[in-house]
């Protein structure tokens, strides 16, 4: 029964992956409607995968609440939070609670954009500890080239005169070796891409296989 | 003219979907039947991650798997499927211990495939009995998945984390989590598609994985043929595509070389 289901899954997965892929590729209606349905249904379940993340957090916190696991505490203020704008949407929603600006938009602006930003500001001392790091773990040529052309980049970007030679470099890094680089990792991301799509159309993928 | 182009890039297109389709399916027939057909080079990364999950087991901490913003539906969905494989060959591993692999994810739409993934890999090995639902966690990302970042900074000390798999799509924010788990000593392996977060995922990890290598967990992790086919097919296209740029950089010198690649095209998108 188990394997009848697999290969039922697959079967639909290589069916709708295939007309779907060739209705983006090709022009026809025959393909291009039925493709876009395929799309809005998928958009339709993306939607519904919020409820289960909704679901998702109450149930994992609730239960840490429950048995009292080390920082209860924390997923108690996070349960409170999350049912009170709740109640605050549907009081909006029902048009209770009538405020303007409203009363979620400043909870979202004042208190989690106020935050993020904080955090922003903390990157920075996080990628300075990553280039830290790298040095104190691997001292190769290749680290030392890397210090090498990150000076060489940050001094190259100071508005002063007398390094004026350093910001060519710097462009000439910047246009040359870094943008090569980068578009070498995405190349490289976007061909392991199409292989697994090819290996999710042919059936190979272990999602739907087992 | 335009329309031409757009003719030529659907033939293209077309093309490189059949060659990989014949190049993966050769491919894994040929290893199917002579296993050491195609060997792999080594890869750090994925042979650290045995010691890792041992090393958890005996501590009887859980490891720490993150896919990031990867989810199902969008851009990345190919990068999260190849990311549930990662991440079901080491919870099949961390199975055997007392403590489940945490998987943390700030897409709604990973929650379905990371439930399953962790199922899967308990009842490969017949231990459901310590399949725990609890232990596959949304956080919301927030605008800039900086929220994000910062539980997961604070899930890490919480749940005791031994060490962190961070593979799938991150940005900058990645080095708030780094910086938090290098305090803890706890180990770091990541990864993103993001060039931002390659950038620190690569200065950061203990062993980092570059671009592509995300998606070969399957062929490293596993012994089934086709993964190893999906690598070899990768390579085929990665030597086929630096033929095509070494002969782009020769037709923007050479006029021949420029009309024998644009008669090529034609020829290939059907055009007379």
């Amino acid at each position: 029964m188990r394997r009848l289901a697999g290969i039922l899954a697959t079967a639909v997965v290589i069916g709708f992956g295939v007309l779907t892929l060739f209705g983006l590729l090709l022009d026809t209606p025959l393909l291009a409607d039925p493709a876009q349905f395929f799309l809005q249904l998928v958009s339709i379940t993306i939607a519904i995968t919020i409820i289960i993340g909704i679901f998702n957090l109450l149930t994992v916190h609730l239960a840490r609440i429950s048995r009292r696991q080390t920082g209860w505490g924390y997923s108690l203020v996070l349960v409170i939070s999350t049912l009170a704008v709740f109640v605050l949407t549907i009081l909006e929603r029902v048009g209770v609670l009538r405020t303007e600006p409203a009363v979620t938009t400043i909870l979202l602006e004042q208190v989690q954009v106020a935050i993020e930003s904080a955090l922003a500001g903390l990157l920075l001392f996080g990628l300075v500890y990553g280039a830290y790091r790298t040095l104190r773990k691997r001292v190769s040529g290749w680290g030392l080239l890397f210090v090498l052309a990150l000076l060489v980049v940050l001094a190259g970007a100071l508005p002063l005169p007398y390094l004026a030679p350093l910001a060519s470099v710097r462009e000439w890094l910047m246009a040359v070796p870094v943008s090569a680089g980068a578009r070498g990792i995405l190349l490289g991301i976007a061909l392991a891409t199409i292989v697994t799509g090819i290996r999710v159309l042919i059936g190979q993928d272990r999602s739907y296989r087992e | 003219m335009n329309n031409g182009g757009t003719v030529e890039t659907q033939g293209l297109s077309i093309l490189i979907l059949i060659l990989a389709f014949a190049a993966t399916v050769i491919a894994t027939q040929v290893i199917r039947r002579r296993r050491s057909a195609f060997p792999i080079r080594a890869m750090r990364a994925y042979e650290s991650l045995s010691p890792i999950v041992g090393a958890a087991i005996e501590a009887n901490r859980p490891v720490h798997l993150s896919a990031g913003s990867a989810g199902v539906g969008g851009q990345n969905t190919l990068l999260a499927l190849a990311n549930a494989e990662l991440f079901y060959r080491v919870s099949q591993q961390a199975a055997i211990g007392t403590t489940p692999p945490l998987i943390t994810t700030s897409d709604t739409t990973a929650i379905p495939l990371a439930y399953d993934t962790l199922r899967r890999a308990y009842e490969s090995r017949g231990m459901m009995g310590g399949y725990r639902s609890t232990s596959v966690r949304w956080y919301p990302a927030g605008p800039r998945s900086l929220a994000y970042a910062a539980v997961l900074t604070a899930s890490m000390g919480v749940n005791n984390v031994n060490a962190n798999v961070l593979v799938g799509s991150f940005g900058p924010e990645l080095a708030l989590i780094a910086e938090a788990a290098a305090r803890r000593d706890q180990g770091i392996i990541a990864a993103s598609d993001q060039l931002e977060g390659q950038a620190v995922a690569y200065a950061t990890s203990d062993q980092p994985l570059i671009g592509e290598e995300i998606f070969a967990a399957g062929a490293y992790l596993g012994d089934e043929a086709s993964f190893r086919a999906a690598l070899v097919t990768q390579d085929l296209l990665r030597w086929l595509l630096i033929i095509i740029i070494l002969l782009s950089a020769l037709a923007a010198v050479d006029q021949n070389v420029s009309r024998f690649l644009g008669n090529l095209l034609s020829t290939i998108a059907g055009e007379r």
